[in-house]
């Protein structure tokens, strides 16, 4: 059995290409170095909440891009909206956006059906993605690639 | 030991009940099953343990959900604490129903199954194994025995990931770092596997009334390399957990369920499996050929851990199984307009009534419902930094919970 800490020194997981995005954002530059992101579900299908976590998975290690999960919105510079909102989580929503500070942006990421929601700073859309097709849409709103 | 899963009114009443890895839909008239009877039937979205305390001097209510990295989902932890102890909770499922029973009345079959595959993102392809099975019951249609391989197959599958990530979410509770990043990849890896097997990470749009078609059959050969590899990997990661006495200490004697109050609530799933009784729907399915059930007496969250990991390999093995077993016919057979599956997290059964070629009635029965109320009861007397370990252990969500 080898000691816990010299597991992880043994290989490097993290992969080193991905495509870049063709999704339409709004770029935000100032957050190039560095974006903190908070998510929120709103009503998906549980789906959604697995490929955030899949995101935060060794393959893609967003730390070195500078992305990092806060758990709350008064720390993030991004909200993910992950979902249609059910009826009740409408006014947690929008008292979730209302904590945030500026400047900030809102990534909707959505199932099949879509959100006919007002929401301020919208930066873009994703529609089913995969932890991929997420983190280049970060890195382009980032301006990183 | 029968437990009731459901109960539904059609003239008279009618009770869903499984025993001994048979779910059957019976007429009770005296009322036997009376211990969770006024839960199920009421099928409330707000869940709180029994004998609960509320109020009274120096319990305080935390309130933790909707928005907050520790629950995730959309739904609310009434916890009533004094000082660190959890007296009772209050599980507030509400914020996440979506109303889907009564919105696929009246759907055509093919949009009533990408409505269920809806229901829960990670139990997609349970949901629609039982979704067809009793659609397909309810018209007498007969699947060929290809089909009835790659539906086992994909279940094993969907197993697998979820049991992973389980353990990945409970690794990341104890702060075990470097475990921690190695499930996550095993997790990562387990989704990409589904997606070179069926197209799709969470094996959406693979199921179909009447059989799986358009397969191609070389892409089992990826899936056995795939799979050795990955449960090679989990296996000398598992040795190390069981030996690493401080993330075990965690999980020891935490949220401990014993195996009446399971049954009596309904718990189904490697939940009750870890209370010592051997109970799988998957043991009188013909497909499954020497199928082992791994078992734990304990009833904490370590049983549960250590029956999740073990039946990530035994189904692994049953994959195997399917790959090199030649196509022959098992008849099983349903109760017309009635299917059922056993999910990763337990019993998933679908009773549907079909008018027209479309869905007139459909009653659900998932497995997250009776877990919740499991947690309520269980978490009583635990303190609150063991909340994130039992809550984890039961694998349960609130998207199945809800509907």
């Amino acid at each position: 059995m080898i000691w816990w800490p010299t597991r992880g020194l043994k290989r490097s997981l993290t992969e080193k290409t991905f495509q870049p995005s063709k999704e339409k954002v709004r770029t935000m530059k100032i957050f190039k170095r560095s974006m903190h992101i908070c998510t929120i579900d709103v009503g998906n299908s549980n789906l959604l909440n697995f490929e955030i976590k899949a995101l935060q998975s060794a393959q893609y290690n967003t730390h070195r891009f500078g992305i990092y999960f806060s758990d709350s919105p008064r720390h993030a510079d991004l909200l993910i909206v992950l979902g249609t909102p059910t009826e009740k989580m409408i006014t947690p929503l929008m008292n979730t956006i209302a904590q945030m500070p500026e400047p900030f942006g809102i990534l909707i990421v959505e199932e099949d059906d879509e959100m006919d929601l007002d929401l301020p700073n919208v930066v873009g859309r994703l529609k089913n993605p995969e932890p991929s097709d997420i983190l280049s849409t970060l890195l382009k709103i980032m301006e990183r690639n | 030991m029968k437990i009731l899963l459901g109960t539904f009114h059609k003239d008279v009443d009618y009770y869903i009940v499984q025993e001994d890895g048979v779910i059957s839909i019976e007429i009770d008239p005296e009322n036997v099953y009376t211990p969770n009877y006024a839960f199920v039937k009421s099928r409330d979205l707000i869940i709180g343990s029994d004998d609960p305390v509320r109020t009274g001097e120096g319990v305080f209510d935390f309130r933790y959900g909707p928005v907050t990295s520790g629950v995730g989902e959309a739904g609310i932890y009434h916890l009533y604490t004094y000082g660190e102890r959890i007296l009772s909770v209050d599980v507030d499922l509400s914020y996440k129903h979506r109303n889907i029973s009564k919105r696929i009345i009246g759907l055509d079959f093919k949009s009533a199954l990408k409505m269920v595959e809806k229901v829960c993102g990670n139990f997609t392809f349970s949901h629609s194994l039982a979704f067809t099975r009793a659609v397909e019951s309810a018209n007498g249609i007969n699947v060929d025995s290809k089909s009835e391989k790659l539906r086992t197959t994909a279940l094993e599958l969907e197993r697998i990931y979820n049991h992973l990530y389980v353990i990945y979410q409970l690794a990341q509770a104890a702060a075990q770092k470097v475990l921690t990043s190695h499930m996550s990849y095993l997790f990562e890896e387990s989704l990409r596997m589904n997606k070179n097997f069926s197209g799709s990470r969470y094996l959406k749009g693979f199921n179909d009334i009447g059989g799986i078609k358009n397969f191609d059959e070389r892409r089992f050969e990826n899936l056995k390399s795939d799979l050795q590899r990955i449960t090679s990997e989990f296996g000398e990661l598992y040795k190390g957990v069981l030996e690493s006495g401080n993330f075990l200490d965690r999980l020891y004697s935490t949220a401990v369920l014993n195996s009446s109050e399971a049954i009596n609530i309904g718990i189904t799933g490697p939940t009750l499996r870890a209370t010592g009784i051997k109970e799988d729907l998957r043991l009188n399915d013909p497909k499954y050929k020497n199928l082992k059930i791994p078992t734990k007496n304990e009833g904490d969250s370590l049983a549960r851990m250590e029956v999740r990991a073990e039946e990530i390999f035994e189904s692994q093995r049953v994959i195997l199984d399917q790959i090199e077993s030649s196509d022959e016919n098992n008849e099983t057979g349903y109760e017309k307009g009635f299917g059922y599956c056993e999910s990763p997290s337990g019993t998933v059964a679908y009773r549907v009534d079909v008018k027209d070629s479309k869905i007139s009635d459909i009653y659900i029965v998932t497995p997250s419902f009776f877990a919740f109320k499991g947690i309520a009861n269980a978490l009583r007397g635990n303190i609150f930094t063991d909340f994130q370990f039992a809550v984890e252990s039961f694998g349960m969500n609130f998207a199945d919970g809800a509907l």
